[in-house]
């Protein structure tokens, strides 16, 4: 065994570690704690999956030498490492990006609890995409809601508070739905191990046993997994919790935190049911159906937001849409462009969270359209910035949204039920999300003079988020992220077929 | 070689807000002899063009963005940049009442760049990606004067171009799974054993995809950005929205029919028939439209909307004869609306009037502008003699030859569209040259023809015009060895 | 052949010259300049005519297979000596006439011009190059139609082009048939649609007949689309109308001969249901006509509708397509032509001296200007067809062509209403020389003046008149120079 198969582990605990070491550190070491935590992270996630690569082929690290049933696996793919490694990357600029508006909004001795909760976020969703046990990975996602609902509300304001607790309703109740589907599984096969469960479960799809408890096992934990990640009828946590968090959480919540359960359910189709026992449930289908409707009703609600951070808030429903819509078509080639969606979007609407909350600093802190007029031009980063991630959005060539567009479009195409729906679907909801991102694209880089607005009163403003190097180097490496993914897809899509390969 | 011509204006234009010029003429020279530079290399490259196709990078799988000048390329192509030099000269002048000439002129170069990245596109994925790259490259030239209209309109130039493209992407997707390539061949890459059965549904995707494209192209019922973008600065309007956008979505269209679903798939299906009909109504609405409108640059765009179907008429004939046409009123039609939109930029420049009925005795005053958009009207309708005649000669020729009822309609659409061009366009030059006689000519006293920079320009169309009506055989024949696929 | 060329073109050259240069200080100077012009083109024109030959002359190529060439046969010259006397007619007229309207610069110009458009037109020797012109001269004569610059007047030239327009396009729908089905573009008597070519394609090629007799037959005032021309004509000067009314329309007649004659072919619509309708909407038109002719009480007006019965007469000439009809047709163009200038200069006349325009202003009429309307009365008997004057001999020759067609219901129903067209004729023409002449016993002798125009404006009605006449008395030679085309084209 090489060395390097110890990462996973090694990067889960210690996240968990610096965690617990960070309750008793003041707000700034905290901070320094956390960044170097995740930096580490990101290079363990880097080195085992350049390992691998050259390996070719995936693993599982019984943890502790113990065997099943008792001993707690852990298992390492191409596809797991470089999740990791994407989330670790995501989550450093999401941080960077939100630092100085974090510092302004949460009290400072609430600092070093942030972080606590930060590092807690980072080790369970390291745990859930490396995990090989239904039961961690159910306790991961608990630590999960709670890391989340901590990070929601920091802001400690009414709306926030209100916030936390509708998620905490909503994602307990998808907690439970899960543990039920679990509880379930376990009845039905006596394993926990996902490995174990899985030769069960196909000895008992094909024996034809237990039809209904496993078609019930399967409803159980796809919903809620998707009440968890906000498919589109159990979306109505999510603007809130997205729109008045401060603004590293939103973009952690909304880039990381959904994608971890998304990740967590294919590895429950390819790794726990089976790919061919849940294409033949009906799940798939109900899915795919969300996943329509959420494209279609999170870009209409979206677009009748006057709240830039809402509207980017309802954006995600339709962006989660398009990935259930993938996993839907239960294809491998629908699979690989929801894992890239999952890549593309995490890319893009963290940068979009980021740039907003630059260009509402310089609208006087209001988040109302009318108020963004011209921000671009106060805050020209930010502005190149929102452009980018609105474009990539919309899917226009040369950012990560078209290839993910693309990918979707040709998976649709090679099904030939769901292939008529999928393609309009993707053409309308493409409209939509240029009605209402190019909206706000126009508006900033409206002068305010020209619409003869109230005086312009930006000279004596304080440009908390001009020209700090921090927020305009995360906007600057968001946009590069976003750029490569578009531009030089093609090792990225590799990847993802590669470690699917190894996934089932 | 093909990507210096696309990337030299690309580059030139965002150097222009960078470099401090002194003067207003430092810019102006430097920005004609980039684009004159420019459009001198185009000629030489189409002129001297090898099959050879230049790959700059690779998307996923057999993805690639790449070039080649073929024949289309040549036509599209030497077309844009045998305008372009004469509209910047005519814009330098025109900008002069407008501000922040700078960020116009940038986003106006880099057009003519993004522009030519479609013509020499040699497969779907780098046409669309321009195509794409042009909507937003053009957004900031609508909105250019940034008052409330101007920023609507915009908008909805954005909305539609984006989900029209939204629509032809899902063409592109079938291409590039039903076809032997992207790469654009000369009679589709459609694989026929790949299809089997799914005819109906790549003939679905066809008008999808069509449709699609035919956003920028104006096809009703996504037409009513067009004339809402008359708001740009007339520069923009004549050339982006009577030539270079425009001409875009059909230069695509054609791409789509003839390189790569290929005529023979599609002729003689419903597909074809749906899309004619829809064609045809575009014909006849646009010039319905044009006629009730009081306004001047939208009357010309409304007619612009009907003169853009007249070539996707010869497109969706799908017989070279139809290509033929839709080729020579490509490029006819680009010379002759750039003329009539110049004709009242002139009159907007010099008066500031905008509505038809504020145009009384215009011609007295405005003799020469006038006299040109009396030939590039009579153009439009189809007088002998004019550039018009033979591109409908052409078009009505090829749909008698095709035997298919509809097109025969279609004559009588193109027919019935010419009187009400007749219409819409003379009342104009009548009012102009012929006011009534209780019209105070006292009230446009100061009123004269403006300097060389605009009229220039105008000279150099109206020969055109005349010259392609009265000597086409050349050009004309050059077009048939295109749409038969020798170049 | 450069005289072809040049009876063309010097009459535009010089039309555009007098409209682009500066307006002359001189009243005379103008005048002397167009009376020149129109001399010279005249004699082009002649000249042209007479060494001309018979060869095709082609000025240039608009694509490989569209040639514009001009040809003189003997219907080209019969209109253009039509033409060329009633543009120099109308033309002396006017010199005087246009004393009271304003612009004249820009009058001369747009008649020079028509005139060498109506030349072009008459020796043009393809469809191609026909319908160019055709197009041409609308453009041109409208401006003779707004020329006085009122609401009603340029509303009139707006109605005048657009249905000139819509009629022109109808027809060139036609024309790309033709092209496509036909050997050539270029007009050989008989027709050339080509046998091989039309082979199965006989209903469509039919149905392009109909239109192209549909499109050009606008601008000759036939039903359904014959309401500009009362609107147009009346509203232009009075030499205007006069040209308009009979020469202009007479380029409908010219194409209608080109195309029924000299390119589908007598043999190809004959018997067809395109020449059944045909018949139909030319009998349907010359009655109604005169009997819109007869409600009107605007003189000029009136004589608008006249025009339009009378032109309908040549059309149904034509329609029936037999030899003596068609001849009877052709001669009427001649009559028509003559008389109905005569009538407009009169009615141009009256106007100018005592500005009245309405039928029953014009009691004692005759006695003021009895010269004048010695003439309207001489005229108007030979558009009513009384022996011996020209109109009698055509209505001879078109009834006789019907009656021995052969064709049924019209054979006998088309002599029957021109009868009666004959008497409503005479019913709208002659009153007002009768109250003219005899104003009755409640006559305010008085008042009377005596108002005969100037030298210049009688002499051109007095040729017209002569020349009407001369037209009844010695019908032979042109008969015979008609019965000559009749056994090429039949």
């Amino acid at each position: 065994m090489d060395f390097v198969q110890n990462f996973p582990f090694f990067s889960i605990i210690l996240s968990m570690l610096s965690g617990i070491i960070s309750s008793v550190l003041p707000g700034k070491a905290a901070k320094w704690v956390n960044t170097a935590v995740i930096f580490i992270s990101g290079v363990l996630s880097w080195v085992l999956l350049l390992y691998l690569m050259r390996k070719g082929e995936s693993y599982t690290y019984m943890m502790g030498h113990f065997p099943a049933p008792w001993g707690n696996e852990i298992r390492a793919g191409v596809l797991e490492a470089g999740t990791a490694l994407f989330f670790c990357i995501i989550m450093l600029l999401s941080l960077f990006g939100g630092r100085k508006k974090l510092e302004e909004e949460v009290d400072s001795e609430k600092h070093n609890l942030y972080y606590i909760l930060m590092d807690l976020m980072l080790s369970s969703l390291l745990a859930l995409v490396y995990t090989n046990d239904l039961f961690t990975a159910y306790v991961f996602v608990e630590i999960n809601t709670i890391a989340a609902c901590g990070l929601i509300m920091i802001r400690q304001n009414g709306r926030t508070i209100e916030a936390a607790v509708r998620y905490m309703i909503m994602s307990l109740l998808g907690s439970g739905l899960l543990l039920m589907g679990i509880c379930m599984l376990y009845d039905l096969t006596g394993h926990l191990l996902m490995s174990n469960i899985h030769e069960q479960v196909k000895a008992l799809a094909s024996s034809g046993q237990y039809r209904t408890p496993l078609l019930v096992t399967i409803a159980l934990m796809s919903v809620g997994l998707a009440i968890k990640s906000a498919l589109f009828p159990f979306h109505a946590w999510l603007p809130d919790a997205y729109g008045y968090s401060t603004v590293s959480s939103a973009a952690v919540l909304s880039s990381l935190v959904s994608k971890g359960y998304i990740f967590l359910l294919m590895k429950i189709v390819y790794r726990v049911i089976g790919v061919t026992v849940f294409d033949d449930s009906r799940i798939i289908d109900v899915l795919f159906v969300f996943g329509l409707m959420g494209m279609i009703f999170g870009s209409l609600s979206a677009i009748r937001e006057n709240d830039i951070r809402r509207m980017i808030a309802y954006s995600s429903v339709a962006q989660i849409g398009y990935i259930y819509m993938g996993i839907g078509m239960g294809t491998e080639a629908g699979m690989a462009a929801s894992v890239f969606h999952i890549l593309s979007h995490a890319a893009t609407k963290s940068l979009l969270f980021v740039a907003a909350i630059g260009l509402t600093d310089v609208s006087k802190g209001s988040r109302k359209f009318i108020d963004l007029t011209g921000a671009a031009y106060r805050n020209k980063w930010a502005g190149v910035a929102f452009t980018v991630g609105s474009l990539s959005m919309v899917g226009v060539p040369l950012f990560s949204g078209f290839i993910s567009k693309l990918l979707f479009a040709q998976a649709a195409v090679q099904n030939s039920g769901k292939m008529l729906p999928a393609l309009i679907v993707l053409g309308i909801s493409t409209i939509l999300n240029a009605i209402y991102f190019m909206k706000t694209v126009i508006r900033i880089y409206t002068p305010v003079d020209s619409i003869n607005n109230t005086a312009d009163t930006a000279g004596d403003m304080v440009y908390a988020y001009k020209n700090r190097r921090s927020y305009t180097t995360a906007l600057i490496c968001f946009t590069i992220l976003n750029v490569i993914l578009g531009v030089s897809s093609q090792p990225v899509v590799d990847l993802i077929g590669q470690g699917l390969a190894m996934f089932s | 070689m093909i990507m210096l011509v696309i990337l030299i204006p690309m580059i030139a234009g965002v150097l222009i807000p960078l470099i401090p010029f002194k003067k207003r003429t430092q810019m102006e020279v430097f920005l004609e002899g980039i684009v004159i530079l420019n459009s001198l290399l185009v000629w030489y490259l189409l002129l001297h063009r090898t099959e050879s196709i230049f790959t700059l990078a690779n998307f996923t799988g057999n993805l690639s963005i790449s070039f080649r000048a073929d024949g289309m390329s040549m036509v599209f192509g030497g077309l844009v940049s045998a305008l372009w030099p004469f509209a910047t000269l005519y814009a330098f002048e025109y900008m002069t009442k407008e501000e922040h000439e700078k960020v116009f002129f940038m986003f106006y170069t880099m057009t003519y760049g993004v522009t030519l990245g479609i013509s020499m596109a040699a497969n779907l994925l780098t046409m669309y990606f321009f195509y794409e790259l042009l909507t937003l490259v053009t957004v900031p030239l609508v909105m250019h004067t940034l008052t409330r209209e101007a920023i609507l309109a915009s908008r909805k130039y954005l909305y539609y171009s984006l989900g029209g493209a939204a629509f032809a992407f899902i063409g592109l997707i079938f291409v590039i799974i039903y076809g032997t390539s992207t790469n654009f061949v000369f009679g589709g890459v459609l694989d026929s054993e790949k299809i089997g059965t799914r005819t109906n549904v790549l003939l679905l995707v066809y008008v999808i995809a069509f449709m699609g494209f035919g956003v920028k192209a104006a096809l009703c019922p996504f037409n009513s950005w067009l004339p809402r973008a008359g708001v740009a600065p007339t520069p923009v309007t004549a050339l982006l929205h009577a030539v270079a956008v425009v001409k875009s979505g059909a230069f695509a269209i054609i791409r789509l029919t003839y390189y790569s679903f290929g005529i023979e798939f599609v002729r003689g299906t419903w597909a074809q028939n749906v899309l004619m009909a829809i064609v045809l109504f575009t014909i006849i609405y646009g010039c319905s439209r044009a006629l009730k409108e009081t306004h001047l640059k939208r009357r010309l765009a409304y007619s612009t909307i009907s003169n853009l179907s007249y070539i996707l008429f010869g497109v969706v004939m799908m017989t070279p004869a139809g290509l033929v046409g839709a080729l020579s009123h490509l490029v006819f039609h680009a010379v002759m609306k750039i003329c009539s939109f110049f004709c009242a930029g002139a009159v907007m420049h010099q008066t500031d009037r905008v509505y038809v009925h504020e145009l009384n005795g215009m011609g007295r005053k405005m003799p020469c502008v006038f006299g040109i958009f009396t030939v590039s009207s009579l153009g439009l309708m189809g007088v002998p003699g004019l550039a018009g005649f033979i591109s409908k000669w052409n078009l009505a020729a090829a749909a008698v030859e095709s035997g298919n009822r509809m097109a025969v309609v279609g004559i009588g659409c193109l027919l019935v569209s010419a009187l009400l061009t007749a219409m819409y366009m003379l009342t104009i030059v009548i009012r102009g040259f012929f006011p009534e006689n209780d019209f105070d000519m006292d009230t446009i006293k100061d009123v004269k023809d403006p300097d060389w920079k605009m009229l220039l320009p105008l000279f150099v169309f109206s020969f055109f015009i005349i010259a392609f009506g009265l000597d086409s055989s050349r050009i004309v024949e050059f077009f048939g060895n295109v749409a038969a696929g020798v170049y | 052949m450069r005289y072809i060329a040049l009876s063309i073109l010097f009459p535009i050259a010089a039309g555009v010259y007098l409209l682009v240069r500066k307006e002359p200080k001189n009243r005379k100077v103008l005048l002397a300049m167009t009376g020149v012009f129109l001399l010279l083109s005249a004699f082009w024109a002649a000249l042209a005519i007479c060494l001309g030959g018979k060869g095709m002359y082609t000025l240039f190529n608009l694509t490989d297979r569209l040639p514009i060439l001009f040809k003189i046969d003997e219907v080209s010259i019969l209109f253009s000596v039509l033409a060329a006397v009633i543009f120099l007619c109308a033309g002396s007229f006017s010199f005087v006439y246009m004393k009271h309207e304003q612009k004249e610069k820009r009058f001369y110009g747009y008649y020079l011009i028509v005139m060498g458009v109506f030349t072009a037109l008459c020796f043009a020797g393809n469809l191609i190059t026909f319908y160019l012109f055709f197009e041409l001269l609308t453009l041109s004569s409208f401006p003779l139609v707004l020329h006085n610059g009122k609401k009603e007047s340029v509303m009139a030239a707006l109605k005048y082009l657009f249905y000139s327009l819509s009629g022109a396009y109808l027809s060139l729908f036609g024309l790309y048939f033709v092209e496509k089905y036909g050997n050539t573009l270029t007009f050989s008597a008989g027709g050339v649609i080509s046998e091989q070519a039309a082979a199965g394609h006989g209903g469509i090629l039919l149905v392009t007949a109909f239109f192209m007799l549909l499109g050009f037959g606008v601008k000759a005032g036939m039903f359904p689309m014959h309401s500009w021309l009362s609107t147009a004509h009346p509203a232009a000067p009075a030499p205007a109308s006069a040209v308009l009314s009979a020469v202009i329309v007479k380029a409908g007649v010219l194409a209608l001969v080109r195309v029924v004659f000299y390119s589908y072919g007598v043999s190809f619509l004959r018997g067809t249901w395109v020449q059944s309708a045909w018949l139909v909407l030319t009998l349907l038109t010359i009655f109604m006509g005169s009997m819109l002719a007869c409600r009107e009480p605007v003189l000029k007006k009136r004589l608008a509708f006249s025009t339009i019965s009378q032109v309908s007469y040549i059309l149904f000439g034509l329609a029936v397509m037999n030899g003596d009809s068609i001849a009877g047709g052709l001669f009427h163009v001649l009559c028509h032509g003559f008389v109905k200038a005569a009538l407009f200069l009169c009615a141009g006349v009256i106007i100018y001296a005592t500005g009245k325009t309405r039928v029953e202003e014009l009691r004692g009429i005759g006695k003021e200007m009895p010269f004048t309307m010695c003439c309207y009365t001489v005229v108007s008997l030979g558009l009513i067809g009384i022996p011996p004057m020209g109109g009698f001999i055509s209505k001879w020759y078109l009834a006789q062509g019907a009656l021995s067609s052969g064709i049924r219901v019209i054979g006998w129903l088309g002599p029957v209403v021109l009868l009666i067209s004959a008497l409503l004729t005479a019913g709208y023409l002659l009153p007002i020389s009768v109250h003219g002449f005899l104003p009755g016993e409640d006559y305010d002798y008085g008042k009377l003046q005596k108002k005969e125009p100037p030298l210049l404006m009688r002499v051109p009605i007095l040729v017209l008149t002569v020349l009407s006449v001369a037209m009844g008395l010695l019908p032979g030679r042109v008969l015979d120079y008609l019965q000559q085309l009749m056994e090429k084209i039949v």
